[in-house]
């Protein structure tokens, strides 16, 4: 009677653990972080800090370049061009490009025209144009961008013993609307290694 | 003849010995100026140490600063690592403006950075607003 008592305990002593673990797996836990703070999730892809990373790095070498100070007229006018993406990812460019056009407009160094280039933000722009134009009946004046700034998302995937290596290219290059040169330009890696568990299901 | 268990002990040590040291080959070696021309402007600083084990790891040598494009604030820190293996640390730069305000940058974020064993490395930024005067650079392991 005793052992028989005991073997219970015992049973449920293994068993009530058990049933919390897998009960424990059901539940969803959910926390805010900061998505620049030190416990993002780091990913084989472009995370939020490598995007901020990528965009600090890069404005900081145009701004240290001086580039954007030799336009003719201050703050000089700058037009942004489409950005390539040539990895695998289905990312929204705007994630680079957003925060490299709010770090300049915060300088006071550049103005952004959005009366030209792609996507909605131009599409906007040129009706509301239109839209004075024909309120006014006065053509607007649409001041001229001195530079254009064109980017290139590049991607390459290396796997060596199980280690896959995915290294992400930042390029970005000024370009002077006048004579067509190029006036600044950089790159920015950011590498990433995975190795995927031996054990997974 | 047979060998004694001191030599053996002896032998298996030495290239247990041997392995670790060879494990740890990942410090650098360098070359520079014997007289720099560079005249950095170096920055009288204070520090706030809340993590030991961090401070006797990476100690931040210097900490200089520029100005560029005519009124942005470009800082620089040079960071040591003092010990044999590499290391992989996190910092960010914040930035105040002249009545002490924090100044929000939309890439002000925290950077993972790796230094080889012994070696030095630099980490620089530009303030993006005109308006900050002052930084304050964290580290992070």
């Amino acid at each position: 009677m005793t052992t028989l008592r005991f073997k219970t305990v015992l049973l449920a002593g293994v068993l009530a653990p058990v049933a919390l673990v897998f009960t424990g797996c059901e539940s969803t836990q959910v926390r805010n972080v900061d998505s620049k703070g030190t416990q993002a999730l780091n990913t084989s892809g472009i995370n939020s800090q490598d995007w901020a990373n990528a965009a600090d790095q890069l404005v900081g070498s145009l701004l240290s370049s001086g580039a954007l100070d030799r336009a003719p007229v201050q703050p000089s006018v700058l037009a942004v061009d489409r950005v390539l993406n040539n990895t695998q990812l289905n990312i929204d460019t705007d994630l680079l490009i957003k925060k490299i056009r709010v770090a300049l407009t915060q300088t006071g160094k550049v103005v952004i025209t959005n009366t030209m280039g792609l996507g909605e933000r131009a599409v906007v722009a040129s009706e509301a144009a239109e839209l004075d134009e024909m309120a006014t009946g006065k053509k607007q004046k649409i001041v001229a961008p001195h530079f254009t700034l064109y980017a290139k998302l590049i991607q390459q995937s290396d796997k060596i013993n199980g280690v896959t290596q995915n290294t992400y290219t930042f390029q970005m290059s000024l370009i002077n609307v006048k004579t067509g040169n190029t006036v600044w330009e950089d790159e920015r890696e950011i590498a990433k290694q995975s190795k995927k568990s031996a054990v997974g299901w | 003849m047979k060998p004694s268990p001191r030599l053996l002990t002896g032998s298996l040590a030495a290239v247990v010995a041997l392995l670790v040291l060879s494990g740890c080959a990942t410090n650098v070696n360098s070359v520079q100026r014997a007289q720099p021309v560079a005249t950095p402007n170096y920055v009288s600083d204070k520090r706030v140490i809340t993590d030991n084990t961090l401070a006797r790891t990476v100690r931040v040598n210097s900490v200089n600063q520029t100005t560029v494009s005519g009124n942005l604030l470009k800082v620089q820190a040079t960071l040591e690592n003092l010990k044999n293996d590499a290391r992989t640390i996190r910092y960010k730069f914040e930035w105040i403006d002249q009545d002490g305000m924090s100044i929000g940058s939309p890439n002000e974020t925290w950077k993972v950075l790796t230094i080889m064993g012994r070696d030095t490395t630099t980490v620089s930024t530009v303030a993006v607003n005109p308006r900050a005067v002052d930084f304050t650079l964290k580290l992070s392991e």
